[in-house]
């Protein structure tokens, strides 16, 4: 394999673009596990919902406009499947331990796992980019998908509008006070109950939009979610519990790795990015960045 | 007195339950021995995490790696060396017991989640070498048609061999948790910090109990090897680890036999229901719902809570 | 016994504990006693080794303990009781104080023999110490709040300590218990030739049973004394104006 300069940018760019689909679904598990401090397992069956869902919207509406209409209607189905879930049952256990928490989202995975091999069948699906997308730019002398490029600009946008969400409306800042004292806001007359189901469900909504973007990069299968939920929480341990911009660091560190995995060992480029998550847990058992908690 | 009936009652249907299970293989169809023999294999794996979850108060979610590390050792050695067999029945156990003690040792410095994490990302580690160095370990294919020696060469004898290691297992197992360091691992669940103001130094003891329990996970790992003859990746799945979990907590973790019943609902269940829908993880899922929101100290928990006698 | 020299803890900004001093003769009773938020607490649980100290020096019959672990404090003679109920819940009050004495006898990692026949006389003699012999069987989460007050008492007593330090041993008790309670720790130090260190709120206690005195101020040692010289601190006075 030949290794110049361009191929290592190239590959560094397509590291990038896997990050920020990486980033958005981590972003939306940092948000819940920060605000209702429980690592939601189910989070990789929503993503693989949300891929699924832009199948369908894609074959109803196709064309280019299947795709854009894919984009805002998926994670919005996705949200009201968690939202269908989490005040129907999740919301009956916030008085309990953790752990029944994380064994509840747990058996929502197994659920919803089923009931997309239910509605979809278990074949491989795939979706094409709308034609604005398709194709490839030229940097530097390579071809490079305009898709990833798109990625990579979505990326940033996603984060600055979280924050926008969590330090400048009501809700992102009751929010983020309920992560810390959630004992206090309740104090202060804010039903925390419905905080948390606001919670759950953005964070659910960005596995949507995660699951809608990653659409037409990959075949949509049936083992989506559990592929996905272990590298997010992983992502999520290195970046800082609960922390957007850990969230963002861990994906990059992922993204970038794995890339470079492709480019050197193939055969164990998998291997890469794991490596790398043993070594900063290692290092920083806590993460990079300082927890919300 | 209630409790001296009970708990002899409990011994003589132990014995009576382990002599019928004895006579079974030439009396039951082929396939009932099968899954017999792989509830066996999946009771001891179970109750080898409860040892370190249950009793042990710690958050071991990756524990299906010793288990697939003790079958794959024992795999590999019966395939690709030309050693003799018992070697490799003995290689499972020990080379699982020292990858718990690796993992271990960076595990029990961190809290519960902490320790959760880094267990999970080192297990996924060793899940994702297996998987794709396919000229060592088979990859994603596996092994198959591992040779066993010839004494275990008919299911009847593999199934008598593995509920014999299944008992002396278990006796172990029991002696350990009463003796003083089961005691002390229980005290250090209910309440680490007081223990370590009484003198014992937690982490030691959380981590030979991890070793203790990542040891019977590989014989368990082994025992597989005997019946299926064959290893996979997906026994290292992460997956995997957490439906062991599920088997604990349905069948009572804080009960000693709980796991067992745990696994042999799950196992039954699975066997059965696969006959008739392909949806048996949508099954589990809502069998794991009832049982958070119904039963959390599990099935045994709940029937002890039933007869518990009255304290006066 | 117990020397404590200038030991500051910090919690971010916040000087928990900010220059204190302590000293423990061997075979006295010593109180700390100080308003709420002095730092009490926090002294004792630098001296175990729950927490570990920014600066200062903590030494014990000659030896600098100030970075020891608290499992190694313990061996080295010092147990502690909790302010806040710290015992197993699940286990039986026999089952309790036997955790303390297996541990001190150096028995706790035997992995073959059952627990219940081993260190049965001496767990048995620590309960009758305690008068909680009749609840031997109980489990130790279903005691009374002064009951568990008494079995946290009793192990750190497992390990046949030489100093014991007790953190607020009568809160929550009632007028009697706390009597009974004072009484026992006053048996405990002349029985066992033990060298007690305890704070308390309740300023009857500590006037009646305590030799030496250690007064407490927002981290800061002011005074150390016999009865006669802390009641007559014009400081320990304005600490305690307004309050009881």
């Amino acid at each position: 394999m030949a290794c110049g300069p361009v191929e290592l940018i190239c590959q560094l760019l397509v590291g990038l673009s896997r990050s920020m689909i990486l980033f958005v679904v981590c972003a939306g598990l940092s948000f819940v596990l920060g605000v209702l401090r429980v690592p939601n397992i189910a989070h990789g069956s929503l993503y693989m919902i949300g891929a699924f869902a832009t199948f369908s919207l894609t074959k109803i509406f196709p064309g280019s406009t299947g795709f854009w209409i894919a984009l805002i209607v998926a994670p919005l189905l996705v949200a009201v499947v968690s939202l269908i879930a989490e005040r129907a049952l999740f919301c009956h256990l916030y008085q309990r331990e953790h752990l029944m928490l994380l064994l509840f989202t747990f058996a929502l995975s197994l659920i919803l796992g089923d009931l997309v091999k239910i509605v979809w069948g278990a074949e491989y699906r795939s979706v094409s980019a709308p034609a604005l997308l398709k194709g490839s730019v030229s940097i530097l002398g390579a071809s490079f998908p305009r898709y990833n490029l798109f990625l990579i600009v979505i990326g940033p946008l996603v984060a600055i509008a979280l924050w926008l969400f969590t330090n400048k409306t009501k809700i992102g800042k009751i929010s983020r006070a309920a992560a810390v004292d959630r004992e206090m806001v309740g104090v202060l007359g804010i039903n925390v109950s419905w905080v948390f189901a606001a919670a759950f469900v953005i964070g659910c909504y960005l596995a949507g939009v995660g699951g809608a973007l990653v659409a037409p990069t990959v075949s949509i299968t049936l083992g989506m979610d559990h592929t996905l939920i272990i590298e997010a929480f992983l992502i999520v341990t290195i970046g800082g519990l609960g922390n957007m911009w850990g969230a963002l660091v861990g994906s990059l560190i992922f993204g970038v790795t794995h890339s470079f995995g492709v480019l050197f060992w193939p055969q164990f480029a998998i291997v890469f990015p794991y490596m790398a998550v043993v070594i900063v847990l290692l290092l920083r058992p806590k993460g990079l960045l300082k927890s919300v908690w | 007195m209630f409790k001296r009936i009970v708990h002899s009652k409990g011994l003589g249907s132990a014995v009576a339950l382990f002599i019928v299970l004895l006579i079974l293989p030439p009396l039951v169809p082929r396939f009932y021995v099968y899954i017999l023999a792989l509830i066996y294999v999946t009771s001891l794996l179970a109750m080898s995490l409860n040892m370190v979850v249950g009793h042990g108060g710690m958050f071991q979610f990756h524990h299906a790696v010793f288990y697939g590390v003790g079958a794959y050792t024992v795999a590999l050695v019966l395939t690709k060396t030309s050693l003799p067999m018992w070697i490799g029945f003995i290689a499972g156990p020990i080379v699982a017991a020292i990858t718990g003690l690796i993992i271990g040792w960076f595990c029990v410095r961190l809290t519960r989640l902490y320790f959760a994490m880094l267990q999970i990302s080192l297990g996924s580690l060793i899940w994702a070498i297996v998987f794709r160095w396919y000229s060592f370990t088979g990859g994603d294919d596996g092994i198959h048609g591992i040779p066993m020696p010839s004494l275990l060469s008919s299911l009847n004898n593999s199934y008598y061999f593995i509920l014999i290691i299944l008992v002396i297992c278990l006796i172990m197992m029991y002696m350990i948790l009463k003796s003083p360091f089961g005691n002390a691992l229980q005290a250090i669940r209910d309440n680490p910090q007081r223990c370590e103001a009484v003198g014992i130094n937690v982490r030691r003891y959380q981590l030979l109990g991890i070793v203790i329990a990542t040891f019977f996970a590989g014989v368990a790992g082994v025992l597989f090897v005997v019946l299926e003859r064959s290893v996979f990746a997906d026994l290292l799945f992460w997956v995997f680890s957490l439906e062991i979990f599920i088997m604990c907590l349905l069948g009572g973790w804080f009960t000693f036999a709980g796991p067992i019943l745990g696994a042999a609902i799950i196992m039954a269940l699975r066997t059965f229901v696969g006959k008739y829908t392909e949806y048996w993880t949508l099954i589990l899922g809502v069998i794991l719902i009832l049982v958070i929101f119904f039963l959390p100290e599990g099935v045994m928990g709940y029937f002890q809570e039933i007869f518990k006698p009255r304290t006066k | 016994m117990l020397q404590v020299e200038a030991i500051v803890k910090s919690f971010d900004d916040f000087k928990a504990v900010n220059g204190a001093h302590l000293t423990v003769g061997k075979g006295e009773i010593v109180a700390v006693i100080g308003p709420n938020g002095a730092g009490k607490t926090t002294l004792f649980n630098l001296i175990t080794g729950q927490l570990k100290r920014d600066s200062g020096k903590i030494v014990f019959k000659g030896e600098d303990i100030s970075e020891l672990p608290p499992y190694q404090i313990c061996k080295k003679g010092i147990t502690r009781s909790f302010q806040i109920v710290n015992i197993f819940p699940r286990l039986t009050v026999f089952g309790n104080v036997q955790v303390g004495v297996l541990s001190h006898q150096r028995r706790s990692s035997n992995l073959f023999l059952p627990a219940q026949n081993i260190a049965v006389e001496e767990t048995k003699r620590i309960l009758e110490t305690v008068g909680l012999s009749d609840k031997e069987k109980s489990i130790a989460g279903s005691l009374s709040h002064g009951d568990q007050k008494i079995l946290e008492i009793a192990i750190a007593l497992g390990n046949e300590p030489e100093l014991l330090i007790l953190d607020e041993p009568t809160a929550g008790m009632s007028p009697e218990e706390t009597l009974a309670t004072m009484e026992l720790i006053k048996r405990l130090a002349q029985m066992r030739g033990l060298t007690i260190l305890f704070c308390e709120h309740d300023m009857d206690i500590v006037f009646s049973i305590a030799q030496s005195i250690m007064v407490m101020r927002q981290g800061q040692t002011i005074i150390q004394g016999n009865l006669e010289e802390v009641r007559s601190n014009k400081e320990v006075q304005e600490a305690y104006l307004g309050g009881e």
